[in-house]
């Protein structure tokens, strides 16, 4: 195997070692302090190795900041699972959501970080404590300090995360590696791009109809190296859009879909005692 | 940043941090019994996918990525809100955040997932009133130095 899919291997190891390490439950006679300080230790390395895979910017400030908001993702992600006290899970989660908005960021999708800032933080997270103070465990409950088969759970999650992540670092990208490029030029990765250069080859009906497939309302404001030239009031402009023509459907489908998890949640909420016929009572 | 290009190995590095939200978020799904805690392993999941879903998007110079991580934002608090309230609704049934106690909705004839006190990990027993930190009873004025009170200066 190559130098790659060694480091997959040896992050794959450290993470399941770790994580099942520092899961709530009892680790033969090992006191739970030493248990979680070595669990502890080994998901700090999976993070690690894990960083060592990514390939961000060559840019210094936006690479330390990737390599930043990745660490604290991997890192959130491992103590949120693992948290005995459920409000510290929540936390964390929080913690994970701010990473990945974050990335998000430096991806160009300002609108979304923003977004998903304010809905998943400030209020689906912000709900879960509520209904975790309505029930008060406390992290002492039998449940929480039990996990459920954590050995195979463990096994088969991160036999995916092996298998996902081999078979992201074995297709192409890296010098000397087995594996393909995307074929073409750099240029036609766009999907803009790709389909101009398509039309331009076939006759007028197909280069008509694969122009209307990729408008340019649905492209990003990239320039030719594929770089969002600035992050003006042109972003939401151009995701408004794309969403309200393209995407319209998914729209108001979604719309009606909160319409309906609004009532049915105040429908469950409020339960009402059932209506009984009074006994002695004949139509 | 958004004013770098956004090549295959960037891409890459975004796939492989969805990959790994996705299984730690699985995990913390199967192994978890307390339903608050399954429930933000299943968010976790999502928020894998939106990774996934915007770098995929930002390579291929499109806003279809963006805007299906809008959808899944829209799904996911449908979904809490509900599955909130739904919790709630059982944990007033049973008086418990359990889910081994509603085992019974499963298939018929599986063997019963059994709760064994010796494999739940140690309580850390709290410290009592004895460890409190003890303040002077109100009321009642500290020792000074022996400097009368028309003397001090503090």
């Amino acid at each position: 195997m190559s130098d790659q899919a060694w480091l997959v291997t040896l992050a794959v190891v450290l993470g399941g070692a770790g994580t099942s390490l520092l899961l709530p439950h009892r680790q033969g006679t090992t006191k739970a302090r030493t248990a979680h300080f070595v669990g502890g230790i080994l998901s700090i390395l999976f993070a690690v190795v894990t960083l060592w895979l990514l390939r961000p910017t060559p840019g210094v400030l936006s690479g330390l900041f990737f390599y930043l908001f990745a660490a604290s993702s991997v890192l959130g992600a491992v103590l949120m699972v693992t948290s005995v006290n459920p409000v510290h899970s929540a936390l964390w989660f929080a913690a994970v959501v701010l990473a990945t908005t974050g990335l998000f960021v430096l991806a160009g999708a300002q609108f979304l970080a923003a977004s998903t800032v304010i809905i998943y933080a400030g209020a689906i997270i912000v709900t879960f404590l509520f209904v975790i103070m309505l029930a008060q465990s406390r992290g002492t409950a039998l449940y929480d300090r039990t996990a459920r088969f954590p050995s195979r759970a463990t096994v088969s999650c991160f036999a995916l995360l092996w298998a996902l992540l081999y078979s992201l670092v074995m297709v192409g990208g890296r010098e000397g590696e087995a594996g393909t490029r995307p074929t073409g030029e750099p240029g036609l990765v766009r999907m803009g791009r790709m389909v101009d250069a398509a039309g331009q080859q076939h006759p007028e009906q197909v280069a008509a109809v694969l122009s209307q497939a990729v408008p340019q309302r649905s492209r990003l404001s990239e320039n030719e190296e594929g770089v969002l030239p600035g992050v003006g009031p042109r972003h939401v402009a151009g995701l408004g859009g794309t969403l309200f023509t393209d995407h319209l459907i998914s729209v108001q489908v979604a719309g009606v879909l909160l319409f309906i998890a609004l009532v049915g949640a105040a429908a469950i909420a409020t339960p009402k005692l059932p209506v009984r016929p009074r006994p002695g009572l004949r139509d | 940043m958004a004013s770098e290009p956004f090549g295959f190995d960037l891409l890459t590095s975004y796939l492989i941090l969805g990959a790994a939200l996705l299984a730690l978020g699985m995990l913390g799904f199967l192994t978890r019994r307390n339903l608050i805690v399954m429930f933000l392993s299943a968010e976790m999941m999502l928020q894998g996918v939106s990774l996934t879903l915007v770098g995929f998007g930002r390579y291929h110079g499109t806003w279809t990525g963006q805007v299906l991580t809008i959808m899944i934002l829209t799904v996911a608090a449908c979904e809490a809100a509900i599955a909130l309230v739904l919790v709630l609704v059982l944990y007033n049934r049973r008086h418990s955040l359990d889910v081994s106690l509603w085992q019974d909705i499963r298939d018929p004839g599986q063997p019963p997932v059994v709760d064994r006190p010796e494999e739940a990990e140690p309580l850390e027993p709290s410290r009592g009133p004895e460890t409190y930190p003890q303040l002077t009873t109100a009321g009642i004025e500290p020792a000074h130095p022996s400097l009368s009170t028309t003397e001090r200066r503090d």
